[in-house]
């Protein structure tokens, strides 16, 4: 009698823990994975709100063939563990059809084989590691490879003559990735102070006091967020070291400015084409939610991401065999951060790069770096 | 290796300043307190707020920050440790756990989850001896000493100072004599509570606040009290002061002209050297034989 009350109660509870979105035929789940507490949380927020805008958008045109959008968020904390449980979640609990995320690539390399597995499509707006590259055939990205803008910078370095780079590397997936490639592009001797540090770290001092003991042309904060890299610069020029400072993506931050200002001026920084805020989309998003906590260029890719998405949804249905095809035969997205396309590794086709500086408290634009 | 000095001075100072007040706590009232963190980076974020969102002077937004640590302290004492802490003493370890899951939240809610540095002009760097230091760290290590000096003196040379002394010896014998124990722990703790917010003023100042580090700093500070013999005031600010030194040297010299210890090491090597410290004087370096904990 117990032991029947209680699988009774089992079932009940199993019951209720199922949500209502798969429940419900009028709708299309998608689940987001990303950073929405913690230091790289301003890039979860802002590509959180990108994707948001795109499914409200949709939903408010009548949705994808008469269904409406609906999202399902994770915070995967910019670390594997917590996007792999995220992922976990999405697909067995909440049965979405397809993921936008992660966004550190960390999360994204943690959650791509559990995508894979399931047949779920995997889009990550931002995640920029080399690995990502071979994650799977159900992983894209709309997002330029590490590999293309190591590439960028050392061609960039070789151009100036700097051929003694300092670096120092955050210990996440993202940033020793970069290292790795950086130092294949540049050549094992170009890296004349090579050290990693553990993730969240913000004392470098005794660090950066060694680099008075090496002889180096350009310092290079090789951090996953704008806390560290912040940190790093204020540390370095404190110092005293006037060395060029040259950074990636996570550099280019307004929070950065902000917990930087001085030692932030002359960063330069090799990242993809920025959205502006007075551009069509970047009017509609301020309106929406106000400021961008990293930048716009990060809403638009998880906006483009979602934009993508949903045209192959609406076109070859909910199949994820059937998207994977279409998103491999796409001939070109047009979308805000520019038209693209995807490889046969699903790595984005058409994104170009910029060469940024930080003069007077804001990024401007130097020159743009093609990439082939 | 003036610079590595220098640098030892900086992150000991904060230490000694989170560590003191922590050892004090657990000497007089004999709780563990692991909100400790998050009290460090409420105050930092509260100056952050007067100073860069409401628009206030530095100094009036540090001593608002300080305020706030105060009263969350004596908040966190009259809610979180005096009902519990007679009863056993590892119920507000509990207690306090639950709060700091709490601040957390705020934190997140209040501050938002992005880091904040509370100047945010520039920081002049002055060469001194073959070291660069900017004028608000020598500032933070000078005030560091001059509180210590101050402990020192209260501690050792007033009535006040020995009733404390008394109560960290016994309690009950304490009371006994007249001396009025509860009011002394409630004090205690919030004191605790003020140089906690010192600390996280200071770590806004000189580089950055963000939520996820609160419990890397309690943990810091328990190692420092825990070597330093447990409630010993002097020997948590010895050991604050050691494990910040030993962190900068071990990954700032170059060990025999040959090899430098990879900077990933550099928290691992401080703790090992406690661990090593402590197999070799269980009751840490300072314990004190009256009390046993």
């Amino acid at each position: 009698m117990r032991k029947t009350f209680l699988v009774s109660l089992m079932a009940i509870v199993l019951t209720a823990c199922q949500t209502g979105a798969d429940s419900t035929n009028n709708s299309i789940t998608i689940g987001y994975i990303g950073p929405l507490t913690g230091d790289a949380s301003p890039y979860g927020v802002d590509t959180l709100n990108g994707m948001l805008l795109k499914a409200s958008e949709i939903n408010a045109a009548g949705g994808i063939n008469g269904k409406l959008i609906e999202i399902v968020t994770e915070d995967g904390r910019c670390t594997g563990a917590d996007a792999a449980s995220a992922a976990q979640k999405l697909i067995h609990v909440d049965k979405v059809i397809a993921i936008i995320g992660g966004q550190c690539s960390g999360e994204t390399l943690a959650a791509a084989p559990i995508a894979e597995e399931a047949g779920i499509i995997m889009i990550s707006p931002l995640s920029s590691s080399p690995d990502v590259t071979d994650a799977g055939d159900f992983i894209f990205r709309d997002y330029p490879s590490d590999a293309l803008k190591t590439e960028a910078m050392a061609a960039y370095f070789a151009e100036k003559g700097y051929n003694k780079v300092a670096v120092i590397t955050e210990n996440t997936d993202f940033a020793v990735a970069f290292r790795d490639a950086l130092k294949k592009n540049l050549g094992e001797d170009a890296l004349v102070f090579d050290e990693v540090v553990e993730p969240n770290t913000k004392d470098f001092r005794s660090l950066v006091t060694r680099l008075n003991d090496v002889d180096f042309d350009v310092f290079f904060p090789n951090g996953q967020s704008a806390a560290t890299i912040g940190a790093m610069l204020q540390q370095v020029r404190e110092q005293g070291f006037e060395q060029l400072a040259v950074s990636h993506d996570v550099a280019q931050d307004q929070s950065l400015l902000q917990v930087a200002p001085i030692a932030s001026e002359g960063l330069q920084v090799i990242n993809v084409p920025a959205v502006s805020d007075d551009s069509e989309f970047g009017s509609k998003f301020l309106e929406q939610y106000g400021a961008t906590q990293a930048a716009m260029a990060f809403a638009a890719h998880a906006y483009d991401a979602m934009g993508v998405l949903v045209e192959a949804i609406g076109t070859v249905g909910t199949d994820g065999i059937a998207i994977r095809d279409y998103l491999n035969d796409l001939t070109a997205y047009e979308g805000v951060v520019g038209a693209f396309s995807f490889d046969a590794n699903g790595d984005v086709v058409g994104i170009p790069y910029v060469l940024w500086e930080v003069q007077d408290g804001a990024y401007v634009n130097l020159r743009n770096i093609d990439v082939n | 290796m003036t610079q590595l000095i220098a640098n030892g001075l900086i992150a000991g100072s904060l230490a000694a300043l989170i560590a003191g007040g922590l050892a004090l706590v657990y000497g007089v009232l004999g709780v563990f307190n692991l909100a400790l963190g998050q009290m460090v980076l409420i105050g930092g974020y509260s100056t952050w707020w007067f100073h860069q969102v409401a628009g206030w002077a530095l100094f009036p937004s540090i001593v608002m920050g300080i305020s706030i640590g105060a009263l969350l302290s004596w908040f966190t004492f009259e809610v979180f440790i005096r009902p519990f802490y007679k009863l056993h003493r590892f119920l507000p370890l509990v207690t306090t756990i639950a709060l700091s899951l709490i601040l957390d939240g705020m934190i997140l809610l209040l501050f938002e989850q992005r880091p904040r540095s509370i100047l945010s002009g520039a920081k002049e760097t002055m060469h001194i001896a073959g070291a660069y230091v900017s004028k608000e760290q020598i500032i933070m290590i000078v005030l560091t000493m001059g509180i210590l000096f101050i402990f020192a003196y209260v501690l050792h040379s007033t009535s006040f100072g020995r009733k404390i002394q008394a109560v960290v010896q016994h309690d009950h014998a304490a009371m006994s004599l007249g001396i009025r124990a509860p009011a002394l722990h409630r004090f205690v703790f919030i004191l605790s509570g003020v140089l906690a917010s010192c600390g996280g003023i200071y770590m806004g100042i000189d580089t950055n606040l963000s939520p996820t580090i609160a419990f890397s700093i309690t943990i810091k500070a328990y190692a420092a009290i825990i070597a330093g013999g447990k409630g010993n005031f002097w020997g948590a600010v010895f050991c604050a002061y050691l494990i910040a030194f030993s962190e900068q040297f071990v990954v700032g010299i170059h060990w025999f002209g040959a090899f430098y210890v990879p900077p990933g090491y550099q928290n691992t090597v401080a703790l090992a050297f406690i661990i090593i410290l402590l197999l070799v004087k269980p009751s840490g370096l300072f314990s004190s034989a009256s009390r046993s904990a």
